[in-house]
């Protein structure tokens, strides 16, 4: 190992530990205001720390089954997990055989394709809301999951497309090759072969599309109007929307919310160590 | 085994001709060595013949079947790669086992011909290991071992030893050698290097610039380059060509002497007087001797041990060598002189062809 001067190690430890509380004091703060009490939240100069230490605000929103606030949050959790687990599959289920196609297959066309899927997802929401709008209004899908499924995987493809293709150029073409020899099918290759090789990407490409569609807060906004389809963004909102913002409830619902996917990427975290690609092809 | 038939073979990628009407038939069981230099087309003929890239015109037989439009999964070939594309998720048993369950084998017929493959290649101990844990040598033989899986009828190899040290290089050269005797599979085999060429090969197809320049066994190649290209190719060190030119016609042969010299060198081939020519000869023919036609300063000498190789400048050439064995006293700078036999003599035109 190269040594390291004593200034280097103390400049690149205070970086880490700055990028550290920029990343993580928000958190903390969101968490000290979700078991504070609306006093301390709201008496001048602020209560930086709460006096007494509530955990109300957590048992209104997912203990208390019959107050309205748990009933919303319960409801908006449900339809956020089923919105962003479908979208991600069915974008996945889209992108996996189309980033193949566009790093293995020959065609000077499917690069220019490529370039526009990659353009759709840099167009504004707002270019496309109001077409989107009046056609979901004529299906009859608004305030419907499929509403919200089907815009997200819109926006999802390609993205995850691109960044699996991107990820598949990385595996060595050899590895295409030697199955085909071996007597594979292109999809039994992409079966035995490619998705366990690319396994890292894939769990990335999961994580970053249910991240993106349980964010989402534009659309989600526009084209839902009640618990049957709300997802969370929409629904802390609305906490905030009314006369008087609980703010403990909000924070605690911000908590919450955060939990799956954050649990999801601790999951995912064994997946995504890379190092799979080792011992494959020379050394 | 299968016999393999190459009839006008050519190859565009879009514009760029990069085989030129290959004709080649192979027998069964026989062990072919394609080598050239690099860009000269060989892994592309051997990619061509595995059917991972298209033939533009000509006929592939496997066989008595034609097989140019058949896909690779289909022409029960196996290829050895030179990364060795070994699956890196699977252990060494899968890896192994992996045609044959693309070839839906109940797994009891798998597992026993894995254990067989691996105590051919000597991996018994390592089959639940992933290739990351192996070393080089040991994927290279986990990569044939693949190739082994279902008793292909031919097997490409592609520079298969080109990624291992020199000492492993030699042990899996005589592993390969041993391995076709016991398999009697037929072989093709690419490399650039010529000693592998040189040792493993029934036959060796010298390709350069994507034309078959010589076909035959590796002594003939040796003994009867058809060009000096081949000359060259074969053989380490490479093959001294000293420019030369007709002195006079006899009866019996012809005397020529080598440009800048003036003395003369008999050959019994009659030759065109004023044709140019170049004279062959391998460093290993060359032998000192104090009234020797070929004169020289030696620029440097490598002690090899076993022999002694000597770089001079002749009046003809420079930069020319001689082998000679054992340890040589020869320093930088001294004058030297060879000579060689009649018998060693290779006589090519000064473009290049061979004359006798």
């Amino acid at each position: 190992m190269i040594q390291r001067s004593k200034t280097q190690t103390v400049i690149v430890y205070s970086s880490a530990i700055i990028l550290g509380l920029i990343l993580l004091c928000p958190v903390l703060w969101l968490f000290i205001m979700s078991v504070s009490s609306t006093k301390d939240l709201t008496t001048l100069p602020l209560q930086w720390t709460p006096e007494d230490i509530s955990f109300e605000n957590y048992i209104n929103l997912i203990g208390d089954v019959d107050s309205t606030s748990a009933e919303s949050f319960l409801y908006a959790l449900r339809n956020s997990l089923i919105v962003a687990l479908s979208a991600t599959f069915l974008s996945l289920c889209a992108a996996i055989p189309a980033a193949y196609s566009l790093s293995r297959l020959p065609g000077k066309r499917r690069k220019s394709l490529l370039f526009i899927a990659i353009a759709t997802f840099m167009m504004p929401p707002v270019a496309l809301v109001l077409p989107l709008y009046s056609a979901m209004a004529s299906f009859g899908l608004l305030n419907t999951h499929v509403a919200l499924i089907a815009i997200y995987c819109g926006i999802l493809v390609p993205f995850t497309t691109w960044l699996l293709k991107s990820n598949f150029d990385a595996i060595p073409i050899d590895l295409d090759e030697a199955p085909l020899i071996d007597g594979a099918n292109r999809l039994q290759i992409i079966w035995h072969i490619t998705l366990p090789v690319a396994k890292p990407a894939l769990g990335a490409a999961a994580l970053m599309a249910v991240l993106m569609a349980w964010d989402e807060f534009f659309y989600a906004l526009l084209f839902t109007n009640d618990v049957r389809a709300k997802t969370l963004p929409v629904t802390i909102a609305d906490f905030a929307a009314g006369r008087v913002a609980d703010y403990g409830l909000i924070s605690a619902a911000g908590i919450l919310a955060t939990i799956p996917p954050v649990s999801m990427a601790y999951f995912l975290q064994k997946s995504l160590v890379s190092g799979l690609m080792s011992g494959s092809v020379k050394g | 085994m299968t016999a393999l038939s190459l009839k006008n073979i050519d190859k565009n990628f879009d514009d760029i001709q990069v085989i030129r009407n290959i004709n080649l038939d192979i027998q069964p069981g026989e062990f072919v060595v394609f080598v050239g230099p690099s860009g000269c087309g060989k892994s592309t003929l051997l990619r061509m013949v595995a059917g991972l890239e298209e033939i533009s015109s000509g006929e592939f037989w496997i066989g008595d079947r034609r097989a140019d439009q058949l896909p690779a999964s289909e022409r029960d070939i196996a290829m050895v790669f030179q990364s060795y594309a070994l699956y890196p998720h699977m252990t060494l048993a899968e890896n192994i086992g992996f045609p044959l369950r693309l070839g839906k084998q109940p797994k009891e017929i798998i597992d026993k011909k894995v254990q067989d493959i691996a105590s051919i290649l000597r991996l018994e101990q390592l089959l639940d290991r992933k290739p990351g844990q192996i070393s080089g040598g040991q994927r290279q033989r986990v990569a044939i071992g693949r190739a082994l899986a279902r008793d292909p009828k031919v097997i490409l190899l592609d520079e298969p030893l080109s990624n291992l040290d020199a000492a492993l290089r030699l042990e899996m050269r005589i592993e390969l050698a041993k391995l076709h005797k016991q398999l009697e599979a037929t072989m093709i085999y690419v490399t650039h290097d010529q000693v592998e060429a040189m040792t493993l090969a029934d036959r060796i197809v010298i390709l350069n610039n994507g034309e078959i320049v010589q076909i035959g066994s590796p002594l003939d190649l040796y003994t009867k380059p058809v060009n000096t290209f081949v000359a060259e190719f074969i053989g380490s060190p490479k093959m001294n060509l000293f420019p030369a030119m007709v002195a006079d016609n006899l009866t019996n042969g012809t005397k020529i002497n080598l440009i800048g010299s003036s003395d003369k060198l008999m050959i019994n081939t009659a030759v065109n007087s004023n044709q140019g020519l170049q004279l062959g000869i391998r460093p290993e023919h060359m032998t000192p001797s104090n009234e020797g036609a070929i004169k020289g300063i030696v620029t440097s000498a490598e002690q090899l041990g076993s022999d002694t190789y000597i770089y001079f400048n002749s009046e003809a050439k420079d930069q020319a060598v001689a082998r000679l064995d054992g340890i040589s006293a020869v320093r930088t700078g001294e004058n030297i002189s060879f000579n060689a036999s009649q018998d060693h003599y290779h006589l090519f035109t000064s473009e290049g062809n061979r004359i006798n």
